[in-house]
């Protein structure tokens, strides 16, 4: 393998741009009377590829491999241990016409508009009041946080006890002021609403932050400014703070998107199988998400490859959808 | 420093080939070895075996082979599918849960056959609708039989009293002889103690019911059954309680805090009176149990199977067949409330007392010839994701109204596409 002269005395200049006049010469403009320009191959750099390369070496295994072995199977037909079977797009043929499927989709969307709207005002807004707090600072931030770093499954667990159909604390309290008690866990849109609560409270606190960290890299003397001009605190809610936060929230919406959409441990959870009925996402399949059929397809029925194919054309939705919150975010910067 | 795009194309095939190498090495790794090793592991999950007996079967072979045990959580059965695939740190004996047998039938040959290392000898100690579920179609026995679960009718005494209905098991067994006497009882009852119901959800009623019968929803030519004559009966005899109005239509963990309020009867397997007995401790002294209606069925109940890797095959089968001889088969049932699958052992001290909890009452009286009476039936590796969508739409019924006649069809053809997808023809 060659190596070109690293440290000669000639090459730095050309490289680094040197100091001096070097530096007003565009980049990697070459001298004339120079005869080889040789750029320097990946190769060479192969001390900072070792370097790194723990991490890509698991994430190949872990996470690379995994992905595009998934991509197989969904051409295939496998039950975890026997011989695959090549089947074409026989599974994506089965998922078109599948109402579970196109069921789960409608659940996760849903879900992920009913928790995911409230949740990104609702961070807007406590970043805002938070943002003018001037004590407790520190205590308010770890309170609204604490939510997000709790343990998925406790929080489910002690959500299905508060909204228990028979015997919940919410339906107790209902029940004080003479309201009957509401069948949050069985009703099949309350039960979305149960679960895109539970989301709401665990990722508010998360999105939070990032705002107020946006939200403190705005100089003060625009509001000021505003201020001046007579803008109350709403108009400068809406007029002020909104639309330089814009890049913020674009990171906000596209990340709670994707984590919105793959919904999984709360509706496993709060409807955990039980010996008489296998089937996930609780009464009427209504807390059955995308993911939670995929994990009910691949690893309760053995049907790895229908699994896949599950998980792929997922993928394509959650693409798509990223796709038009980009566009609809991005919408007006320009004009 | 700025990588180039042909930089990154190289490094892309690199990596697609580190990746390839990868999955090559990962497929040759299965290991020849001796066949008499001296560790052997056990895998099974917390209460699938008694823990004493285990414990003891350490001792009492210490002088020939180490036995080291392990209690699997979480997803027992993902966790077995994935080692046998992965090849390596497979245990050398290993639980398999009643309800994934029949999926790992299909892969019998990952696992040694039990006639081969005597177990042909020892079989009829067991129940034969029971060994034969573990069964291939060409005689491989994968599975020895650990317990099983015979369901019957468990009532309570108090409330039956105060509705002026007969107390004694083997009066109420007379009473609730059909499905249909057992509706109507229900609906009486609930005249008397109003605000109770029958059944917890006809799910329960249905699984019941298909368990009676001899064939379940995939026949032994492969074909979808799930659409005729004893499924559909088995369906309305569910949907009953629903119309009559005496079902709780309970599908969540509300059961645990309604057991012991507002259910008059629970159907189950043997297993359920310790479930009634953790959620309803103020209710001791007030259940007693009887034949359910029309016959047994079985609910759950497990195997000890030898993998292919099994690293000393005719020791591990020494340690099997004692662990479930029949007469540590009994102290399971002591220790674990695992029903045995010997029937000798349902005669034995362990077994035959009273029971506290259902008012002294001689519970192996009821579930002993339960046990014995249990149809021979056919299981299908996809029955199971067969079954789900009649399930579903049971629920469906009871939380959204849906129409039985409509939940029905979209179970069939839900089912059927399921069936499909499994290569069920």
């Amino acid at each position: 393998m060659s190596s070109p002269p690293v440290t000669g005395p000639a090459a730095v200049p050309e490289h680094r741009g040197g100091p001096g006049p070097a530096r007003f010469r565009p980049r990697r403009a070459v001298p004339a009377g120079h005869a080889r320009p040789r750029r320097r191959g990946p190769l060479s750099y192969w001390r900072q590829y070792l370097a790194i390369s723990p991490f890509y070496l698991i994430f190949i295994a872990f996470s690379f491999f995994p992905v595009f072995y998934s991509l197989y199977l969904a051409f295939q037909r496998w039950d975890g241990l026997g011989d695959m079977q090549f089947v074409g797009l026989q599974q994506f043929k089965f998922l078109w016409s599948d109402p579970v499927f196109w069921l789960s989709i409608r659940n996760t969307l849903v879900i992920w508009v009913l928790s995911t709207v409230p949740t990104l005002f609702g961070a807007l807004v406590l970043a805002t009041l938070l943002h003018s707090v001037r004590r407790f600072k520190g205590f308010y931030r770890i309170a609204l946080y604490v939510p997000n770093v709790t343990s998925i499954v406790a929080v489910a667990i002690f959500f299905g006890a508060v909204f228990s159909n028979n015997f919940g604390l919410v339906n107790a309290i209902l029940g004080t002021v003479g309201i009957s008690p509401v069948p949050w866990l069985s009703n099949p849109w309350l039960i979305k609403v149960v679960i895109a609560l539970l989301m709401t409270w665990m990722w508010t606190g998360y999105n939070m932050i990032i705002y107020l960290a946006g939200l403190q890299a705005i100089p003060t003397s625009i509001y000021e400014a505003a201020k001046m001009d007579g803008a109350g605190p709403v108009r400068t809610f809406f007029q002020i703070t909104v639309p330089i936060m814009r890049p913020i929230i674009l990171f906000t919406v596209v990340i709670s998107t994707i984590n919105g959409l793959q919904s999984f441990s709360e509706p496993q959870v709060l409807f955990a199988n039980n010996a008489a009925n296998a089937n996930l996402g609780g009464p009427g399949q209504a807390g059955l998400t995308t993911l939670l059929y995929f994990y009910q397809s691949a690893f309760l029925n053995n049907d790895y490859g229908y699994g896949a194919a599950i998980v792929w054309a997922f993928f394509v939705l959650i693409i798509v959808l990223v796709a038009v919150n980009w566009r609809i975010t991005q919408r007006g910067r320009k004009a | 420093m700025d990588l180039s795009r042909r930089g990154f194309l190289q490094a892309a095939v690199l990596t697609a080939a580190a990746s390839g190498l990868t999955v090559a090495c990962g497929g040759s790794s299965g290991s020849g070895g001796t066949k008499n090793g001296k560790d052997l592991t056990l895998w099974y999950w917390g209460g699938a075996l008694s823990d004493k007996v285990v414990a003891e079967a350490k001792t009492h072979f210490s002088s020939s082979v180490k036995l080291t045990t392990a209690s699997i959580g979480g997803d027992f059965k993902q966790k077995l599918t994935t080692t046998l695939a992965a090849g390596s740190s497979v245990p050398d004996i290993t639980g398999i849960k009643g309800e994934d047998m029949a999926s790992f039938l299909p892969n019998a040959s990952r696992f040694l056959d039990l006639n081969d290392l005597g177990f042909k000898k020892i079989s009829s100690q067991y129940l034969n609708w029971k060994t034969k579920l573990a069964q291939t179609k060409d005689g491989r026995q994968i599975g020895f039989p650990i317990d099983i679960g015979p369901t019957a009718l468990f009532y309570r005494e108090d409330l039956f009293a105060k509705a002026g209905v007969a107390t004694d098991p083997a009066k109420v067994a007379e009473l609730v002889k059909t499905w249909e006497d057992y509706f109507q009882l229900g609906v009486e009852l609930q005249k008397k103690n109003p605000g109770t119901y029958l059944v917890n959800n006809i799910s329960s009623v249905f699984n019941i019911a298909v368990g009676q019968g001899t064939s379940r929803f995939i026949d032994k030519n492969n074909h979808f059954i799930g659409d005729q004559e004893h499924i559909r009966a088995a369906w309305t005899t569910a949907v009953r309680p629903y119309t009559l109005g005496i079902d709780a239509k309970i599908n969540d963990n509300t059961w645990n805090a309604a057991v012991g309020k507002n259910l008059l009867t629970e159907l189950g397997a043997a297993w359920h009176a310790l479930d009634i007995e953790q959620a309803a401790p103020g209710t001791k002294g007030k259940w007693r149990v009887c034949a359910n209606p029309v016959g047994p069925s079985n609910q759950g109940g497990s195997y000890l199977a030898l993998p292919q890797q099994c690293r000393n095959p005719e020791e591990a089968f020494k340690i099997i067949s004692w662990i479930l001889s029949p007469a540590n088969d009994a102290r399971g049932f002591t220790d674990a409330a695992i029903f045995p699958a010997a029937p000798a052992a349902y005669a034995m001290p362990a077994m035959t007392g009273p029971d506290a909890f259902f008012g002294g009452q001689k519970i192996i009286e009821v579930f002993g010839p339960a046990a014995k009476a249990i149809p021979d039936s056919y299981e299908a590796p996809a029955d199971a994701a067969v079954m789900a969508p009649y399930m579903t739409e049971l629920t469906n019924i009871e939380a959204k109204g849906k129409k039985p006649d409509d939940a029905w069809k979209d179970a069939v053809s839900q089912a059927k596409q399921i069936a499909r997808r499994q290569g069920v023809s």
